[in-house]
C-alpha cells in the first residue's frame, strides 16, 4: 500500500511553472506542475500517514489543522492564478500518483476546458453588506414591577423598529448587489456569513461574489467604493481580486 | 437613489467603509473555508472524504456560511457547550426564557386590572 499521494491544487490553462516562483506545497513539498492535453496540474506529494481516508477524518475534525491546510492550499492557489488561468480544487483531492491525477484530466477535460473559459482573464472580488446592529435602547434594564401592557408596547415598537432597518438594510443589498453585477461577468449571492464566527461584527445581509474582467477591475472597484461612500451605515466591505473559486465550477 | 429612512437607529457601526482591494486572497477565515470546501472543482480523488461525514464540517464550518436562525430551525445548537460562543449564545437563550416567564406571569394575571408586579 503506498504511503504516499499526489495532492492536486488546481487545474490551470498557460501556466509555466518556471513562474510559480518559490511557491511550496503541503509540508514544504515542492510543486510538481503535471501537464496533459494543454492543461496543467498543479500538485505536490503528500504523506499519507496525515492525509490519507482515516488521517483526515481525524485532522479535518481539527480547526487549527483545517485552517493551515486551507491557508497553504490557498497560497499555491493565489500563486498560479498570477501567472495563468486557474480552476482552483477542493480542498484535500487527493490522487495515488501522478498517472492517476493525469487520468483525472483526461476523464474531466471537457469539464475543465469550459470552466477555465469561463473565468479567463478574470478575478473574484467579495464585496459583503451588514445592518446596524439593534440599538441598545435599555429597555432590558426596565423595572420588574413596571406595567406589563407598557413592556410589551416597548418590545413591540423595539421590533417594529427592527423591521424596518431590516428593510432598509435588505434594500441596500439589492442596490450594491444590482450595481455591481452590471459591472461582473458572472455574480453568485453566497450565504451570509455567521456575524460571531467571522471578523465581521455586523449581520451580514449580502455576500456576493463577482467575476470581473481584468480590465473592467478599476471600473468596478471604483463602483464598489461609490456604493460605500453613498451607504455609509451599510458597512459595505471589497475584497479582492482573488482566485475564481466560485465561478471556476463543473456544470 | 434611495436613501436609508430614519428608523430612529442611532448607533454607527462603521465610520469608514473598508475597502480592502489588493488582498490577493482571502484572509478571512469564513470566507476561506467556505471557498475551498464547497466551491472550486469538485472531482473524486482516490483518497475518498466525505466532507459531509465530518462532524466539524457538518456542524461547525457549515455555520460559518449558515445563518444561526437556520441552523436552529436544522435543530443545531451545539453552540450551547461549545467555549468559544457560550457567552452570547447563552444570553439569547436566557433572554427568551425570560420573556416567556413574563408572558407566563402576565397571562396569570390578566383576569383583573392590577399593575402590580410579579413575584420573583
Amino acid at each position: 500500500m503506498a504511503d504516499r499521494g499526489q495532492y492536486l491544487f488546481a487545474v490551470a490553462r498557460g501556466l509555466d511553472p518556471q513562474q510559480l516562483g518559490d511557491v511550496s506545497g503541503l509540508r514544504d513539498a515542492a510543486i510538481q506542475v503535471l501537464e496533459h492535453r494543454g492543461l496543467q496540474a498543479v500538485t505536490c506529494s503528500v504523506d499519507l500517514a496525515e492525509f490519507g481516508e482515516e488521517a483526515l477524518r481525524r485532522n479535518l475534525e481539527s480547526l487549527p489543522w483545517l485552517e493551515g491546510v486551507a491557508r497553504a492550499h490557498d497560497d499555491v492557489v493565489q500563486a498560479t492564478a498570477l501567472v495563468a488561468t486557474t480552476a482552483p480544487m477542493r480542498l484535500v483531492t487527493i490522487c495515488s500518483d501522478e498517472a492517476s491525477v493525469r487520468a483525472r484530466l483526461d476523464e474531466w477535460y471537457d469539464g475543465l476546458a469550459t470552466a477555465l473559459d469561463r473565468v479567463e482573464g478574470c478575478h473574484e472580488w467579495s464585496v459583503k453588506t451588514f445592518a446596524a446592529p439593534a440599538p441598545d435602547s435599555g429597555d432590558d434594564a426596565a423595572p420588574k414591577d413596571a406595567s406589563g401592557a407598557a413592556y410589551l408596547a416597548r418590545k413591540r415598537a423595539r421590533a417594529s423598529d427592527q423591521r424596518a432597518a431590516a428593510d432598509a438594510a435588505a434594500q441596500v443589498a439589492d442596490v450594491v448587489h444590482q450595481e455591481l453585477g452590471r459591472r461582473a461577468r458572472a455574480v453568485r449571492r453566497l450565504a451570509p456569513q455567521d456575524p460571531r464566527l467571522t471578523e465581521f461584527p455586523g449581520t451580514m445581509i449580502l455576500n456576493g461574489a463577482y467575476l470581473v474582467d481584468d480590465g473592467s477591475r478599476d471600473t468596478f472597484r471604483s463602483v464598489a467604493e461609490d456604493l460605500a461612500r453613498r451607504y455609509p451605515d451599510a458597512g459595505i466591505d471589497i475584497r479582492g481580486p482573488w482566485p475564481p473559486y466560485s465561478f471556476a465550477t463543473l456544470d | 437613489m434611495s436613501e436609508s429612512p430614519n428608523t430612529g437607529v442611532t448607533s454607527r457601526p462603521y465610520s469608514a467603509p473598508m475597502a480592502q482591494s489588493d488582498r490577493p486572497h482571502p484572509t478571512n477565515l469564513a470566507d476561506l473555508l467556505e471557498r475551498v470546501l464547497d466551491k472550486g472543482i469538485v472531482i473524486a480523488g482516490d483518497i475518498r472524504v466525505n466532507l459531509l461525514d465530518i462532524e466539524l464540517l457538518t456542524i461547525k464550518i457549515r455555520l460559518l456560511v449558515v445563518s444561526v436562525d437556520k441552523a436552529k430551525e436544522m435543530g443545531i445548537d451545539w453552540w450551547r457547550n461549545d467555549p468559544m460562543l457560550s457567552t452570547t449564545a447563552q444570553g439569547l437563550v436566557e433572554e427568551n426564557r425570560q420573556l416567556r416567564e413574563r408572558l407566563d406571569e402576565l397571562e396569570e394575571g390578566s383576569g383583573d386590572s392590577s399593575e402590580e408586579g410579579s413575584s420573583g
